[in-house]
């Protein structure tokens, strides 16, 4: 992959946008249709594989990434334990509902960025 | 159509298997998982399917490609004393014979053979460069130092072994830990 193919840039460039909507939906409605935070988060993910394959430089500050990754992973354990201790889908059946977009949303961002973390680790740093 | 794919997973497997290029079986493989993501939808559990398609068949996919780019470009230092390097000396013939046979190897075994001439000392390369070979000439012979983890090396022994005579002897010593055997 060090020569560098237009046609593939092109053909990912058209499809960028479609993949992060794609992602984006499965995220959403994962709830109710297959899919949901891992999926979804693993298809944001091959946005950044797609991404080096357009254009192989490294612009992505890992320690960033990082960052968030952690700061997910500490607000679905907050989030989980708040939902179980304060009780609330027994007052509000309806907010169920909420707990699970929710959680989905935090649960792909985490796994998103884990992998994208796996990847760009991989390709630039690890070698021999 | 669940049947014809289950077999077509047992004959891309076996494809996988018994194929010589690496390359070949990267691609057999992401095949295979898109062929079981298939699989997964027909017995209803489209979330595993989903998972199965995005991670088997794109991003390992990809990262195998990427770990077998890396594996091919193939180093070769060539360490030369300092006067040769001034008067150009050592493009004679008799001593480029062991580099064109280094460059078929590489060319042979589907590898991008990268020579570098230096002049640094052997300890110096084998601490801060990424080295395949190290190629050291003597008055009389060649050695050529590799690390002993290095997976090409008997291949290059039996390819060197069939080769025409060279001019000038050559021995293969393998490195076991870095300092030790360059002090001597």
């Amino acid at each position: 992959m060090t020569e560098h193919s237009s046609l593939l840039s092109r053909t990912l460039g058209i499809t960028f946008p479609f993949i992060i909507l794609f992602s984006i939906y499965m995220i959403l409605n994962g709830h109710i249709t297959p899919g949901g935070g891992f999926q979804g988060g693993a298809v944001m993910a091959s946005i950044f594989i797609a991404k080096y394959l357009i254009v192989p430089v490294k612009d992505i500050r890992l320690v960033g990434v990082q960052f968030v990754e952690k700061i997910a992973l500490l607000l679905i354990l907050l989030f989980a334990t708040a939902f179980v201790i304060s009780g609330l889908n027994i007052i509000f059946p309806s907010f169920s509902q909420v707990y699970m977009v929710v959680m989905n949303v935090l649960i792909g961002l985490k796994v998103a960025c884990g992998m994208t973390i796996i990847f760009y680790r991989f390709v630039y740093y690890e070698s021999r | 159509m669940l049947e014809l794919t289950l077999i077509l997973l047992i004959i891309l497997a076996i494809a996988a298997m018994q194929t010589r290029s690496m390359r070949n079986a990267v691609i057999y493989l992401g095949v295979f998982s898109l062929a079981i993501s298939f699989v997964y939808l027909a017995l209803n559990a489209p979330d595993v399917a989903i998972a199965e398609a995005v991670i088997g068949s794109t991003i390992a996919t990809i990262l195998y490609l990427v770990a077998l780019q890396k594996y091919k470009i193939f180093t070769i230092y060539y360490r030369l004393q300092d006067a040769e390097i001034k008067d150009e000396h050592f493009y004679a013939s008799y001593k480029m014979q062991l580099v064109k046979s280094l460059e078929k190897f590489c060319t042979k075994q589907e590898l991008e053979a990268q020579i570098i001439y230096t002049h640094e000392q052997l300890a110096d390369i084998l601490i801060k460069h990424q080295y395949a070979l190290i190629v050291e000439e003597h008055d009389d012979f060649f050695s050529i130092y590799a690390h002993h983890e290095n997976y090409m090396l008997d291949k290059l022994e039996v390819f060197l072994e069939h080769e025409p005579p060279f001019k000038l002897p050559f021995r293969i010593i393998k490195l076991e830990e870095m300092e030790s055997e360059v002090i001597e």
